[in-house]
Order: structure tokens, then C-alpha cells, then sequence
């Protein structure tokens, strides 16, 4: 018999909190011209300038009227959006990023974990990457929210990015309700059939689900459980998702790639080049720090050099990723209004001899070279 | 050519040897003529040197002739033997202890078709293995483990399209596999196996009491609790239970609660009429009067190489023979397993050493295992209007030294021995 | 019975028929240079290749030129050359040598790759595996890998000796092996055995191992240091052994000249003393010659011979040691051994030292992956600027893929382009993986450039080499076309 579950509000509560206030320190206004500036979403700029005012993106132009006093860097390269790395929990505490004790905590937010000092928080921005997607361990059924950060200060993006579901076998122990697939199902059913809180806001629509799978069959079941309860969302987990690419179009889920390494199989990244042939909305993961943040750019590589179209590649990396994340109206492209999170590159940012020169959030420097 | 008739159905369609089949245009779903030397339906006819013609996923005719489609043509499937796909009503396809919720032993919701992987290899090998339906059960790790599903071994890609029928029986198991695991309380609780039942009489009482609960929940709506309007269902008889009972004592205990349903006031008012099955009921032959006098049919499992077998229940070649001579309806299965040699045709082979003969050795294969999983009116047999799922062998159906040659489901080619992979 | 649909085999072209050659056609029969007792291989074929670029080594670029290639060698390189009839034409913007993996694990079985008991005579050309993951080798072909160093025993304290096969497809291991004792391995200080963890399609799925004590490590250096003294010293006797036998055999040699000069002289002096002896009735004593005793020789020890090659400075010694005890012992242990040529693979802590591996030419094997938070104990320091500043040490680099996981060969190419990105210039990447390493392992009399005399192991790019929306067009691998099409 399956108990009834008390919907759980109880966070999970951990060091300094972050706050949404602005970036700590104040940004100076920065005009930067650039070889080549790519706005997103397949747009080129050649010799253009982007002007930073109050950590957003103020103006962008090849003949940019700078105010006075504003210093123009002249930069020999690419400028483009910061890289957005979908799934980890780099900033938190491996500990931290589960709760052994209940299968089903929807309204945890693991934001409440993220750290911005610690050293893996460094180490993503000094590859590039300016926004994270934290997600909690996919363990239980509904192991709580997902959250936007960004690789500075203490600046939570969105508190609550995704309601997390776990549809697969991993997610399961012997030892604790559920012990089964069928079970995790029927006690997802159950939360949803009287939801409150942040079941109810996904059942409404209104907050999107992180659908976290394993093999196709569950990629199927997640679709199937969306279906029902007409949810919208993401799917996370599945390497060979690419081989029920037919099915994911037509359930209109977005996919967030499992993190690719050296000596990756074909057979996984020949999955990727499907879900791209089928132009299915596609972000990378990452999860750091688990694995290297480097990781995230060569994944993208090895996707092109297997098939993937170089302008989608880059799309996940950055104007995809972040609609995924649910902040495309902040990140992801270079647009006027956008926050001023930008990185310098030396050369093509898809060449990974391409060095990062410097990294903008919120229109302060924060990282990059010294040179 | 002249057409020689034997009495057929109405529903056959025969003219002087023209066969005009609907034309499909889709490379994979051909409408396919088999042209076997001899033709079993599994309804009592046979027919030598006769055909089979698929149309619209469906049996569109079964004839004594080779009707007078050009030989060359590749619509043409030429064989030794065809029969119906082989049913198997008790198969394990699952994703192993994740496909059984174990937080509690009973569990008449939960559905095993959640837990199944559409792209499990062993679809493919039994499909091979001549097997086109199959009835997927929980592991019998619970007392209830919940619905079993009927469905293809080929098909679309999800389970769902596969489906024959969904919820197609309750699934329980007595005997000593459900109280493995649990322990008793010594001490304090470590998780949630310390628990009842930890001996199979134990088993039998949560058995009954699960019944009992559900029957004074039909009449009390406020002792309703997750799972009793299955077990209602049950009662009333319109949802079949198949009881997993290796060994003689499980059996007898199995036939005892049917008649303590069918007897006890608590179950009046339409609660007393109980449908089942035993699955594996390997030692069915040491009581058969109970079975008769209950009117329960079983389904056998594998044979064993040396006689002994799972619960140290004990089952000999001529069980099914035997069985047969008592009248008490019965299937063979491969009990999920996946060895060669417990091979659903193997089964029947089997059967007919210990003196079965090859009708009954067939229908035990096919129709009679339908009829237990409540898909008969789709499958089971070669009749017209019944889904097209054939099997084509070349040599004599069951023969040790006969190969399945090609499998057809819903009227698509889905396994062909010239190809190397399954022709999809 | 189901009829069979009749398939016809391709048909052989028999190598009397000219036969019409395409461009990336794998190996086919051709009249031009047909080599006799070809039974088993089919002849080179003759290749003419052009480019806008030619690297023909890091530095000097031919612009508008062209490569001939003939009987499985480079023949001709440079302007002005013209296709010979019947020759496939190859065309494309780059051509460059192909690239070296001086630190793979394809063409090994996995079982020798993690062989605890090899010693140092054992050849890890004796287990090429030519027959198994011939898709990763395909894979390795089409990134631009066209050879690559194995080695046996690479996770253990002492590995075999290391060989360099050519990774095209469906040649015989006499073709395959380039270079059969390219070098001599060891490891020190490593997380014990790292173990890799293979499953059952020998897919590589994860490191285990036990970590090993600062002892232990620190112990490991001096058996590295006195297995190799020991190598030394079996030379060194050996060599003395060889002096006191030619010595020994010269002092007889005089001495029996000697006697047969007073051959005469001497049976006069006998017959002499002869018959005095029986006039004074003494007992007569034949004058004895005693030989000198012939010196033994060592007994014979494989291992100690490989050693001792080692030691000598004609092979080679690959150390695999990332932290600065282990290499601060390894340095000052090998000190006194003035022939060692001394490499060390991994070299995470490497920069401490770089002044010594400078000074003392010593080339660091550098593993550019990015590595997260399980990597294994040794490698905490590691990171993608190894090679940049050790070349900015003035420390010669070379470039592996790891030598743990077959598949990543395919992704040398991309781990040099991280390298790059983290601040290695290309240059010095493009060297590591052709003609350093070549010259590092003996091989450059036979690759690593595109010169005239050379193997004909080469590239067709539609961009530079290493800048990774770089593709491959063609490769030529061992003189012969390799098929890139998938099937």
C-alpha cells in the first residue's frame, strides 16, 4: 500500500544563502570591439561593439556612439554569449544534493545549496561558462526544484527553474518505497492527483518538469506520464535518446544531452546528430564537478565533428540552453537588455584551440587571461 | 488447379484457385501468401498443401490450395509448416526487482507494463523462438505483485501499441517465493522486510485476507483502500487471477481459497465468483481431482531435465499427458526463462515424448493459452479475421530437429532466418 | 523450405584487367607496381596527391605541391610535379604527416594492457590484436591518427617493451607492427595496479586501484632505480666478460704461436730430457702446459638484456610518474646513468623539475584530458597547461591519449586542440604528435614527415591540421588509400 505523502515544504537549508540582489560589485560601463561578434542564434557581427551599462548589454552596433569616459577594449577575436552547462551541481556539496530519508520532496530548492566561492564555481568560469542549471541527484521520484545560477557572486538566476521526476531504474533503492518503476509511477500519480505546491504550479503549467531518465523505455515512460498530466519540460539521462527521436518531437520535450567525454561511444553521439536531424531543442550537461568543465566545449566538438550542424551546437550551448534553463529572457543571446554576460575568445570559440581571453557576468570581469 | 475444401468456415474465401489478396504497398507489411506443405490451425483442420493469405494486419484466408499467385512473385513465403504464433502465458520480460513494488506485499494496482523495456533483447529472442504473444507477470516477489499485461513480442516501439490488453490478469504467487527476504522483527525494524509473511502459510493469509478486506470493502466504501477495487474486480470474476504454486500443497491451498470464496458469506452478493488460473502448477498431476473439481485450468512450467524443480516441487514428461487424460485444461510456458532449452516449442516437444498428442501439444501452445489471458477473439488460431501472426517452420512443428524460419506479427515480417538481424 | 534469393559475390578483378580507380577506394588489384609474391597482399598502389599546403615538417610548408607516393613509400614531394598515368588522384587543402599516439591502448588486448606479471622481455608485438576493435581503429583513421604505440603491462611497476603499430585495417601483423621495441615502461607512485575496469565488448568503463603509501611510492623508486643499475651492471659484465675472453683467447693464441715457433727446439729438448731421465733412472715428467681457466660467462637474463639496452641509452625508458617525490627520486636516481634516455609519461607535477628535464633533455609524455573529481590520486595537480608550460620551460612535449582507453586514440586530435586552448602553441602540438615523437621512439627514419624516403602515413585536410572544425578528407595509411565511408 502506498501512504499518503505529506507534501514536504521543508528545504533543504545550507550555508550562506544566495541573494537576488544585484551583481556585488557595481558594474563600470565597458565598451568592447570585437573581430567578430556572434549575437546568437546563428547572427555574426563583424567588427562590432557591445557597450555594458549597469551589467546589462546597452548597446550593439559596428558604429556604437561610446560615452566619455568609458574605456573601449580592442579585442582581436570572438566575442560571444557566455556558455550555459545544464545538469550538476557544481557550487554545492555532493552530500547535499540528495535526501536519503523521503523518495518525494517536490518543493525542495536546491539553490539553497549553491556556494558561488567554491573552487568548482572557478573553475567553470575560467572555461567559459557563465550560467548553471543545479539539479538535484535523480534519486526517489520528485527530489525537489532545480535552479539557474550564475559563475559569480551569489546570484541566484531562478530559484525554482524545474520540478525534478525521476523516471528511471537509478533512481530506485530496494530498502525504501519505491522499489519499483510501477510503484515510482503510482506515487507520481498520487502527488499529482491532489497537487500543491510546486506539483500544482507544473500541473497548471506554469513551472516545467526535469524529466530524468535512463534508457529509451524510460524516456518513453516520461513522455507517457507528461502526456498525462500535460506537463511540459525537459528530458535529462537517456545517451541513446536520439533513437526515439520520432517520439520526443511529437511530445514537444526538450532534452538536455548527458555530459560527453574523451572516447565517448559513436553510438551515443550519433544519438545527438538524430535528435538535431529531428530539430529537437537540445542543451548540453555538464555535471561538473564531477566531471571537468572543459568537458562541456568538447562535447559540443565531438558533436560536430560527428554530424551535428555547427550553429545547433552552439545554440545548445548557449540561446537553447538557456530557453531550457527558462532564462532566455536574461542569457543566452547578445541582444539589447540581456544581462552583459559575455566571454572574449582568441579564435573560434567551436575550435578548441580557441583560448578564453576574458569572461563578463553581469557586465563585470570575472575571469580570464592575464595576457 | 483444383481446390479441395474441407468443410470450411464460411468467413474462407474460395473461388477456383484465384486468390485476390488487397494489395499493400509498404515494403514491410507485404500482404504475405504462405504456401506450406502443411497447414495446422489449431481449430481441428489441417490442411496439406495449403495457404495462408495476411491482409491489413489480419488473416484474410486460410485455404487448402495454393491459390494462383504467380510462384516468382515475392509475396510468397514457401515452408514445411505454419501454425498460428505460440502463446506463452507466463513470461518474465521485465526489468527484474524494479518491476515489482515491494514496499508492500499487496499490491493489486501497480501495473508491470510501467516497468517494461520495449527494447529489451528479450523480445527478439523470442520472437525467434516462434513466440509472437505473451503475457508479461510481475516477479513473484509479493504475495500480489500487481497486473500483468498481454502483449506482441513485435511491433512499434512502445509497449503501449504493443499492448494486446492491458490489465489482462492479477497476479499473485503462494507457496514460499513471496516470504523470502522478509524477517522477522528481532529487535528493532531495519526496513520495511521485517514484516509478515515470513512461511507460506503466512502467504496464505495474506491471500485471504487481502480478499476478505476487499470484500467488506465492496460493501463499506469507507474501508476502501489502494488497490481493493481490483480485488473486487477479481471476486466478481471479471478480472482473472493467476496464483503462482509450484508444489502440490500450494496448489491445494490455491483451490481451497477459490472454494472459500465461492462458499463464504462474506462474499455473497456477486463476490463469489472467482475466475483462475495456477501458474507453474508443475505437481498438478499428484491432485488433479481438485483442479477438476474446481474447474481451474493451469498453465505447466519448463520440464525439468532430471525432475526436480523450483519450491522442490516434482514434474515428470508425461504431466501434460496426463493431465489431458483427467480433462483439466492446460498450457505450457517457459516460465521467463531464458535458456534454449526451456524454450516455449521446446515445451511442446517435450509433452508429446511424455504421450501428448500433437493437437493438444499445439493447442497448449496457442489457443488454450490465449483463452487463459482473455485474448482468444485476437490470436491463438489460423482463422480468418484473427490477427495475422504466423509461424513458419521447416520441418514438422516441435520436432527437435524443426527451426522456426520466419515470424510474422499483426501482418508484418518481423523475423526472417536469410536475414541476419531481425527484419524490422 | 524458404527459397533462397541468390546473391552474387562481387567479382574479383584479376590483375591482368586494367582496373578503373576511384579516389577512396580501399586496397584493389592494380598493374602499376605490382610487387611479386604478392599471394596474400594486393600491390600499392601509385598515389598522387595535391594541396595548397604542404607541412612537410613543423615549420616548412609547401605551398601549391604536390606528394607522389609509390610502393608504399613517399617518393617525391614538392612543386612542380605531375600526376603519373593510372595514379589515384588525391586533392585538398592540407597534407600533412599523419599523427602519432605515443601513448594508446588500441591494438593491445586488455588482459596484456593490465598484465601485473609482464617483465621487461616481454613484446608487446607479440600480442597485437589486428583483429578486434577494428571500428575503433577505423574511428582513429578518420580523426587522423595513423599510428600508434601500445604498450603490455602498462599497469604495472614494469611494463614489456612498447610497440608502434599502423592502425589501417585489414592488414596482416607483419604489415601492422612499424616498429616492434620502440621502448622500455615503467610506472612509480601510481594508484596501485590502476586497474582499468573493461566490460564485456571490452569497452572501457571505468579505473579502479588501490592507493598506494608515500613508502610504497617512495620505495618504488628505488627498485625502478636498482633494477635498471642491475641492467647496467649485467652490461657491464657482460661487456667484461667479452674483454676477458678475447683477452683469453689472444693469450693463447701467443702462446700456441709461441710453442709451434719452437716446435723443434722443444722436441729436442724433450727427447733431451727423456733420455737423461733414463740414464739416471729418474722418473721422466712431461713439461705441462696448464691453459688458463676459461672465464665464465654471465648467465644469460632476458629481462637483464632489455635492461641493460635500456640503460644504455639504445632504447628508450618511459617512467610514468606524476608527483614531484616520485620524479624528484627518479631524477636524482638515474643521475649516474649517463646513457638513459629517459621519458616520463603523465608528468602532472612535471613544471617543478622542468630546469633538471630541460637541461637533461628529457621529454615529458603529457596526458591532456580533462579530468574531474574521481581522477586517480596522482593526477590531483593535473591540468590542461601542463604542456604549455613545460614548452615554455623549454621541456620538449609530447602528446598521448592516455594508454587506458582504445577508444581514446580517436581523440588525440581534440585533446592536442585542448592543449592548445589551454595555452600549448600549435606548433610545438603538431611536433608532439608527428616528428617528436617519431624521433623519441626511433621511428623518424620511417614517419613523421612528409619527405621523400619516408612510410607513406599521410593526411588530406580541408583546413590546418588540430583546429578541430578541421575534417579529414583522405587518409593514407602504410602507402595505401584507407575507405573512410561508414557502412
Amino acid at each position: 500500500m502506498i501512504t499518503a505523502l505529506l507534501a514536504l515544504t521543508a528545504p533543504l537549508v545550507f550555508a550562506a544563502p544566495p541573494t537576488k540582489s544585484g551583481p556585488e560589485s557595481p558594474a563600470k560601463s565597458v565598451a568592447i570591439r570585437a573581430d567578430v561578434v556572434w549575437l546568437g542564434d546563428g547572427r555574426v557581427l563583424e567588427k562590432g561593439v557591445v557597450l555594458f551599462s549597469e551589467g546589462r548589454i546597452a548597446e550593439i552596433g559596428t558604429n556604437v556612439s561610446v560615452p566619455a569616459g568609458v574605456e573601449t577594449i580592442e579585442h582581436k577575436g570572438f566575442l560571444t554569449a557566455g556558455l550555459i552547462a545544464l545538469h550538476g551541481y557544481t557550487g554545492g556539496q555532493a552530500g547535499e544534493m540528495r535526501d536519503d530519508a523521503r523518495p518525494a520532496m517536490p518543493n525542495a530548492k536546491i539553490g539553497l545549496v549553491f556556494d558561488a566561492s567554491s573552487p568548482d564555481v572557478a573553475d567553470a568560469r575560467a572555461v567559459g561558462i557563465t550560467s548553471l542549471l543545479l539539479t538535484p541527484n535523480a534519486e526517489g521520484v520528485a527530489p525537489g526544484l532545480t535552479a539557474v545560477v550564475k559563475t559569480s557572486s551569489r546570484r541566484l538566476l531562478k530559484d525554482e527553474a524545474h520540478l525534478s521526476l525521476v523516471f528511471n531504474a537509478g533512481g530506485l533503492v530496494s530498502n525504501r518505497e519505491p522499489t519499483s518503476l510501477s510503484g515510482a509511477v503510482a506515487m507520481l500519480d498520487q502527488l499529482f492527483a491532489k497537487p500543491t505546491g510546486a506539483v500544482e504550479r507544473a500541473h497548471g503549467g506554469s513551472l516545467p518538469c526535469l524529466f530524468e531518465v535512463g534508457e529509451p523505455a524510460d524516456v518513453l515512460r516520461a513522455i507517457d506520464f507528461a502526456k498525462r498530466h500535460d506537463l511540459r519540460g525537459v528530458i535529462h539521462g537517456a545517451v541513446l535518446a536520439g533513437e526515439v527521436a520520432d517520439q520526443i518531437k511529437a511530445s514537444k520535450l526538450s532534452v538536455i544531452v548527458p555530459a560527453i567525454g574523451v572516447g565517448e561511444r559513436r553510438r551515443n553521439l550519433k544519438s545527438v546528430v538524430a535528435l538535431a536531424k529531428k530539430e529537437i531543442p537540445f542543451g548540453f550537461g555538464l555535471d561538473s564537478p564531477v566531471n571537468n568543465p572543459a568537458d562541456l566545449r568538447l562535447g559540443a566538438v565531438m558533436c560536430v565533428r560527428e554530424g551535428v550542424d555547427a550553429k545547433v551546437a552552439w545554440n545548445a550551448l548557449t540561446s537553447e540552453a538557456a530557453r531550457i534553463a527558462g532564462v532566455a529572457d536574461r542569457v543566452g543571446t547578445i541582444d539589447r537588455g540581456m544581462d552583459a554576460d559575455v566571454v572574449l575568445w582568441s579564435g573560434d570559440p567551436l575550435d578548441l584551440g580557441s583560448r578564453v581571453i576574458a569572461v563578463y557576468v553581469d557586465g563585470a570581469r570575472v575571469d580570464g587571461d592575464k595576457r | 488447379m483444383k481446390s479441395l475444401i474441407f468443410g470450411l468456415t464460411a468467413a474462407v474465401s474460395l473461388s477456383s484457385g484465384v486468390a485476390s489478396m488487397p494489395r499493400d504497398d509498404k515494403p514491410e507489411s507485404k500482404s504475405w501468401i504462405i504456401w506450406a506443405d502443411r497447414v495446422y490451425t489449431g481449430t481441428g483442420m489441417n490442411f496439406d498443401a495449403g495457404m495462408v493469405g495476411v491482409g491489413g494486419g489480419k488473416i484474410a484466408i486460410v485455404a487448402a490450395s495454393r491459390g494462383s499467385d504467380d510462384e516468382s512473385s515475392d509475396r510468397i513465403l514457401r515452408c514445411y509448416a505454419v501454425t498460428a504464433g505460440l502463446v506463452d502465458a507466463s513470461v518474465r520480460i521485465t526489468n527484474g526487482a524494479s518491476s515489482v513494488e515491494q514496499s508492500n506485499e499487496i499490491q493489486p494496482n501497480l501495473r508491470v507494463a510501467n516497468t517494461l523495456d520495449p527494447f529489451a533483447i528479450e523480445w527478439d529472442r523470442q520472437l525467434r523462438n516462434g513466440v509472437t504473444s505473451v503475457l508479461v507477470n510481475p516477479p513473484d516477489l509479493n504475495v500480489i505483485g500487481g497486473l500483468s499485461v498481454a502483449l506482441k513480442t513485435a511491433g512499434a516501439d512502445t509497449i503501449a501499441e504493443r499492448t494486446l490488453k492491458n490489465d489482462a490478469v492479477l497476479r499473485g504467487s503462494m507457496g514460499s517465493e513471496p516470504s523470502r527476504g522478509n524477517h522477522p522483527a528481532f529487535g528493532r525494524p531495519t526496513d520495511f522486510f521485517s514484516r509478515r509473511p515470513t512461511t507460506r502459510m503466512g502467504v496464505e493469509w495474506a491471500w485471504r485476507k487481502a480478499f476478505y478486506d476487499a470484500a467488506a470493502a465492496a460493501n463499506d466504501s469507507t474501508r476502501a483502500f489502494p488497490g481493493s477495487e481490483r480485488l473486487v474486480q477479481a471476486l466478481k470474476g471479471d478480472l482473472t487471477i493467476s496464483i503462482q504454486a509450484w508444489a502440490t500443497q500450494d496448489i491445494r491451498t490455491a483451490v481451497f481459497l477459490k472454494e472459500e470464496i465461492e462458499s463464504q458469506a462474506e462474499f455473497k452478493n456477486g463476490l463469489n465468483k472467482p475466475r483462475m488460473f495456477i501458474d507453474a502448477a508443475a505437481e498438478a498431476w499428484k491432485e488433479p481431482q481438485l483442479l477438476v473439481r474446481a474447474k481451474i485450468p493451469v498453465v505447466l512450467p519448463p520440464f525439468p531435465a532430471a525432475g526436480r524443480t523450483r519450491d522442490n516441487s516434482f514434474m515428470a514428461w508425461n504431466v501434460a499427458e496426463e493431465l489431458r487424460k483427467e480433462g483439466i485444461p492446460f498450457a505450457l510456458s517457459s516460465h521467463g526463462s531464458a535458456a534454449p532449452e526451456n524454450a516455449l516449442a521446446m515445451q511442446a516437444g517435450y509433452a508429446m515424448q511424455g504421450g501428448l498428442p500433437f493437437e493438444n501439444a499445439l493447442a497448449a501452445v496457442t489457443s488454450m493459452p490465449a483463452r487463459l489471458m482473455g485474448v482468444a477473439d485476437r490470436v491463438g488460431t489460423l482463422e480468418v479475421g484473427k490477427d495475422a501472426d504466423l509461424v513458419l517452420w521447416n520441418g514438422q512443428p516441435f520436432e527437435p530437429s524443426s527451426r522456426v524460419i520466419a515470424v510474422i506479427v499483426d501482418g508484418v515480417l518481423r523475423y526472417d532466418a536469410r536475414d541476419k538481424a531481425v527484419a524490422k | 523450405m524458404l527459397t533462397l534469393v541468390g546473391c552474387l559475390a562481387p567479382a574479383l578483378l584479376s590483375p591482368a584487367e586494367p582496373a578503373s580507380v576511384s579516389p577512396h577506394s580501399a586496397i584493389e588489384s592494380h598493374t602499376d607496381g605490382a610487387q611479386a609474391g604478392t599471394a596474400k597482399k594486393d600491390p600499392f598502389e601509385t598515389i598522387f596527391i595535391r594541396a595548397e599546403h604542404v607541412i612537410t615538417k613543423p615549420g616548412t610548408v609547401l605551398d601549391d605541391a604536390a606528394v607522389l607516393v609509390r610502393n608504399g613509400r613517399i617518393v617525391a614531394v614538392g612543386t612542380g610535379l605531375s600526376k603519373p598515368d593510372g595514379a589515384t588522384e588525391l586533392s585538398g587543402k592540407y597534407v600533412c604527416a599523419g599523427f602519432i599516439d605515443a601513448w594508446s591502448a588500441l591494438g593491445v588486448a586488455s588482459e596484456a594492457l593490465v598484465d601485473q606479471a609482464a617483465s621487461p622481455a616481454t613484446r608487446t608485438a607479440d600480442g597485437v590484436d589486428v583483429f578486434n576493435f577494428d571500428h575503433l581503429r577505423r574511428d582513429a583513421l578518420r580523426s587522423g591518427v595513423t599510428s600508434a604505440r601500445i604498450q603490455v603491462g602498462a599497469t604495472g611497476r614494469v611494463g614489456g617493451l612498447g610497440a608502434i603499430v599502423r592502425l589501417a585495417p585489414g592488414q596482416s601483423e607483419d604489415d601492422v607492427v612499424l616498429s616492434p621495441d620502440c621502448n622500455l615502461w615503467m610506472t612509480i607512485g601510481l594508484t596501485q595496479g590502476s586497474q582499468p575496469l573493461f566490460d564485456n565488448q571490452g569497452e572501457l568503463i571505468g579505473i579502479g586501484g588501490r592507493a598506494m603509501d608515500p613508502f610504497e611510492r617512495v620505495e618504488s623508486v628505488d627498485r625502478l632505480v636498482s633494477t635498471l643499475q642491475a641492467g647496467k651492471n649485467y652490461l657491464i659484465a657482460k661487456n667484461e666478460y667479452k674483454h676477458e675472453l678475447e683477452a683469453w683467447q689472444k693469450t693463447i693464441t701467443e702462446k700456441e704461436t709461441e710453442l709451434e715457433k719452437d716446435a723443434k727446439k722443444a722436441k729436442k729438448d724433450r727427447e733431451k730430457a727423456e733420455k737423461d731421465a733414463t740414464e739416471k733412472n729418474k722418473k721422466f715428467e712431461e713439461k705441462k702446459y696448464k691453459e688458463d681457466k676459461k672465464p665464465t660467462a654471465p648467465r644469460i637474463d632476458e629481462d637483464n638484456e632489455v635492461v641493460a639496452r635500456a640503460a644504455n641509452g639504445e632504447l628508450p625508458l618511459i617512467v610514468h610518474a606524476n608527483r614531484v617525490a616520485e620524479i624528484r627520486a627518479l631524477l636524482q636516481g638515474t643521475e649516474s646513468l649517463g646513457r638513459l634516455r629517459l621519458v616520463i609519461a603523465g608528468g602532472a607535477e612535471a613544471t617543478f623539475f622542468s630546469k633538471q628535464l630541460a637541461e637533461r633533455r628529457i621529454p615529458v609524455l603529457v596526458w591532456p584530458a580533462p579530468l574531474g573529481r574521481n581522477r586517480p590520486d596522482e593526477y590531483e595537480a593535473s591540468d590542461l597547461s601542463l604542456a604549455a608550460r613545460l614548452k615554455a620551460d623549454g621541456v620538449q612535449v609530447l602528446i598521448g591519449s592516455g594508454g587506458i582507453d582504445p577508444a581514446a586514440t580517436r581523440d588525440l586530435p581534440l585533446l592536442a586542440g585542448l592543449a592548445i586552448g589551454a595555452g600549448l602553441d600549435r606548433a610545438a602540438a603538431f611536433e608532439a604528435l608527428t616528428i617528436g615523437a617519431a624521433r623519441v621512439l626511433d621511428a623518424s627514419d620511417r614517419i613523421g614527415t612528409v619527405e621523400a624516403g619516408k612510410d607513406a602515413d599521410l593526411l588530406v585536410l580541408d583546413g590546418e591540421p588540430l583546429v578541430s572544425t578541421t575534417r579529414v578528407l583522405n587518409v593514407v595509411a602504410g602507402g595505401r588509400v584507407v575507405a573512410l565511408k561508414e557502412d
